[in-house]
């Protein structure tokens, strides 16, 4: 009652502040504490280096956010396909469910050259990396929330005489929603890490790049300014995802 | 009896679409006469395997050094600040931001600064592992130790339990299974974290090869060392599938 | 606190635990909402009691400050055996059974059993050789190695109710033991825990929502009201103990369930109206 009235206002308010503190907390250990800022510089020096640089950073982070963007949309859209194949005809689960799980365990990031060489050095090649860690875990969720349908559910549709296709839209489809939102969120941060191992291997633009650049620098303020980048563009990405599942998937607990 | 229900129901159907694929594979790469660089045949590959064991083998064995240590430590880590966060709310709700804005981050991201921070030995890509698996664990344990309902929290007050024996005997047993499922994501995700850093600086491991494969343009070396690590990195999630069926049967 | 020799039936120096005047307010402001008004109960040693009221009547809430889970507002007082008690401090002396049977899954039959004697910290070994000597009263010679998804509903919640013996405190509160139950094994149950009952010589504070099984039950019933609720009114069940199934069809019963009828009807009709939507 009283607390809900102040709910929305704690949910902002106790973040912020935590975060507001932090930044203080940075800056007066970098400062008090008399660290080489070589090794930990403090926030206002790393504010400073993100002006600096401005310019390369604003086009960098449209980069590879259109890198995640397209690797998260087609590795989410084959991961549904693929779950839904999956669910529908158990054969081809038999046959190549076992061989996805397999696909994982490959540290994909070592092909980096290979894409390259296969995709060319263009944005397709991050792309490709983005698509491969994404449609893994939407998959396994697709297919896991529509076996998890329950069948007593599935019976009464029967009994109303519903076709498979109207069990599937009206039902199984939307009983799996919940659980594939829970991977789209872990996929969209893969994506993210995909895009940005991808540009490791050759680009001139982007975040990976920016961060390979700094580290052979050693330019400490840089590297702290393109981590803050990275988690900013990470944390908005996940919030866009998590806003869209909130609309979508309103009903959440009917399990 | 159920043995053979496994065999049949897993490793049969594995077996035969592993089989198929490396099949069509070595026709295709034969067939259209593949170069190398773009794509070698699976017999290739295995030959590139033993004709490289050593250094390979020396390889596998450093990353996977790195990337169970990092594991182990990583697992201790995410246990005892999940258990700490369930046991002392408050808290949680004063760390919980900061935990998930470093979370936010991408973990690669923060390989080059542990590169300049811990230098270009074993230390840095263990420190990465380590973040890398304990946000997993983190996240996984908290779900599982609050999975408990208020009515089985309360039985055991009744009966004059403390917080600490209730984490004891409740909510430990409770978040096994999603514990066990976090930690089957974590080894995966160890390999990979251990690989991805040993490409940008290492002496020796799996991704230190990689790296120097791909400068040679050898790229034979390259799928060879993709090949042991993936095996690897299978033995060791089939080695947590099989926990996970022994201390969660009661699923 | 052990409860090897309870005080002899009838010997009414110190009731067992006494409510006066206990509420229970939740929130504050115009938004505040009664559950627990006003409730004075007494109970003996060795009795029976029932309670019974319509759903959402502050039973559980009662039950939960009983238990010492929950603590009643400061104008009302809970006494136990002449002692009044202050938040929290009830927490482990009373024997609690909430509605569902809370088995945890990874605990075999015997050491779900031994639970709360394992709290108390009894050597496990010393728990164990108790409970497997309980088996046999409770039906379940035979299951002890047994975990509680290979039971059925009927034994689960017998499993629960030798936890609730096994810890062995003067006061045992059971919130609807049976209510997920059949009605044909419920019945079975029901002349069962009687039995046990006389056997283990316990006090019992039973909540139902089912008037035979109250009447069945009780040396006495109380009716709850609807939310806020408080003891309406109660009767003493004079049918002769042991009970047999038979004594449902009695004169007597009948009689008894007759006045009650009304009294819980009443309720019931308070909670239903309640419950529609405002227009």
């Amino acid at each position: 009652m009283n607390a809900a009235a102040r709910g929305p206002w704690r949910a902002v308010a106790l973040p912020l502040g935590t975060i507001v503190a932090m930044a203080v907390l940075w800056e007066a250990v970098a400062r008090g504490a008399n660290i080489s800022a070589h090794i930990f510089p403090p926030l206002s020096v790393v504010l400073q280096e993100a002006w600096k640089v401005g310019p390369f950073l604003a086009r960098s982070v449209l980069r590879t956010f259109t890198e995640t963007t397209l690797g998260f949309v087609t590795g989410a859209s084959f991961g549904i396909l693929c779950g839904v194949a999956f669910a529908l005809v158990r054969p081809l689960e038999r046959a190549l469910f076992p061989l996805f799980v397999v696909s994982q365990t490959i540290p994909v990031v070592a092909f980096g050259a290979l894409i390259i060489i296969w995709f060319g050095n263009t944005i397709l090649s991050k792309v490709v990396i983005a698509f491969y860690l994404t449609f893994f875990p939407v998959t396994v969720n697709t297919h896991s929330g529509m076996l998890a349908v329950d069948p007593q559910k599935i019976q009464l549709m029967r009994a109303f005489g519903a076709s498979a296709a109207q069990i599937f839209w009206k039902l199984r489809f939307p009983a799996a929603l919940p659980t594939i939102a829970v991977a789209l969120r872990l996929g969209i941060s893969l994506s993210l890490i995909g895009a940005i191992v991808g540009e490791w291997f050759g680009d001139t633009v982007g975040l990976g790049v920016m961060l390979i650049q700094a580290m052979y620098t050693e330019s400490v303020p840089r590297l702290w300014a393109l981590i803050i980048t990275c988690g900013l563009l990470g944390a908005s990405l996940y919030a866009v995802v998590a806003v869209i599942e909130r609309r979508v998937v309103w009903w959440r607990s009917d399990a | 009896m159920k043995n053979a229900e496994m065999i049949w129901h897993h490793v049969l159907p594995l077996a035969i679409s592993l089989v198929l694929l490396l099949g069509l594979w070595e026709t295709v790469v034969w067939y259209f006469d593949v170069q190398v660089f773009v794509l070698p045949s699976p017999s290739a590959i295995a030959a590139g395997v033993i004709d490289t064991w050593p250094v390979l083998q020396k390889a596998v064995l450093a990353t996977l050094n790195e990337a169970l240590t990092g594991f182990a430590l990583g697992i201790a880590i995410g246990l005892v600040l999940a258990m700490l966060l369930v046991l002392v709310p408050p808290l949680e709700a004063a760390l919980m931001p900061v935990l998930v804005a470093i979370n936010c981050v991408p973990v690669v991201a923060y390989t080059p600064l542990a590169l300049i921070w811990l230098g270009i030995g074993p230390a840095s890509k263990i420190a990465m592992v380590v973040i890398a698996v304990s946000f997993v664990i983190l996240l996984n344990a908290l779900q599982g130790l609050k999975r408990p309902e208020e009515e089985a929290i309360n039985l055991l007050r009744s009966f004059g339990a403390g917080p600490l024996r209730i984490m004891w005997t409740l909510r430990l047993p409770a978040a096994m299974p999603s514990l066990v499922n976090g930690m089957r994501v974590g080894i995966v995700r160890a390999m990979i974290i251990a690989i991805v850093s040993e490409m940008l600086g290492a002496y020796r491991g799996i991704g230190w090869i990689i790296f120097q494969a791909t400068q040679q343009v050898n790229f034979l070396q390259v799928w060879a060392a993709i090949a042991v690590s993936s095996v690897a990195s299978m033995i060791l999630y089939l080695v947590l599938v099989w926990v996970d069926r022994k201390i969660v049967w009661w699923k | 606190m052990s409860s090897s020799d309870p005080a002899p039936r009838g010997s009414h120096a110190i009731p067992l635990l006494k409510l006066v005047n206990v509420w229970k307010r939740f929130g504050d402001g115009p938004s505040q909402v009664t559950a627990v008004a006003n409730v004075d109960l007494q109970i003996e040693p060795g009795e029976f009691i029932t309670l019974i009221g319509p759903s959402g009547c502050g039973k559980s809430t009662l039950f939960n400050m009983i238990g010492g889970l929950l603590p009643a507002d400061a104008n009302g007082s809970i006494v136990m055996n002449g002692v009044p008690q202050q938040d929290g401090e009830l927490l482990g002396k009373v024997s609690f059974m909430p509605q569902r049977d809370l088995l945890f899954p990874w605990r075999n039959v015997v050491d779900n059993a031994i639970l709360a004697l394992e709290i108390e910290g009894v050597p496990k070994k010393e728990a164990r050789e108790k409970a497997l000597g309980m088996l046999p009263d409770f039906g379940l010679s035979g299951f002890e190695k047994h975990y509680p998804h290979q039971l059925s509903g009927g034994m689960r919640q017998r499993v629960a109710l030798m936890r609730t013996f096994l810890f062995e405190r003067d006061l045992i509160l059971l919130d609807e033991p049976f209510g997920a139950l059949d009605a044909l094994t419920r019945a079975m149950m029901q002349r069962w825990l009687l039995d046990i009952w006389q056997r283990y010589k316990r006090t019992v504070l039973f909540i139902t929502h089912d008037l035979d099984e109250a009447i069945f039950l009780g040396d006495k019933v109380l009716v709850m009201s609807a939310r806020p609720g408080t003891i309406k009114c109660q009767e003493t069940i004079e049918l002769p103990r042991p009970r047999e199934a038979s004594v449902v069809t009695s004169q007597a019963f009948i009689a008894v369930k007759r006045r009650l009828l009304d009294a819980v009807e009443e309720e019931s009709m308070k909670t239903f109206a309640a419950a529609e939507p405002p227009r």
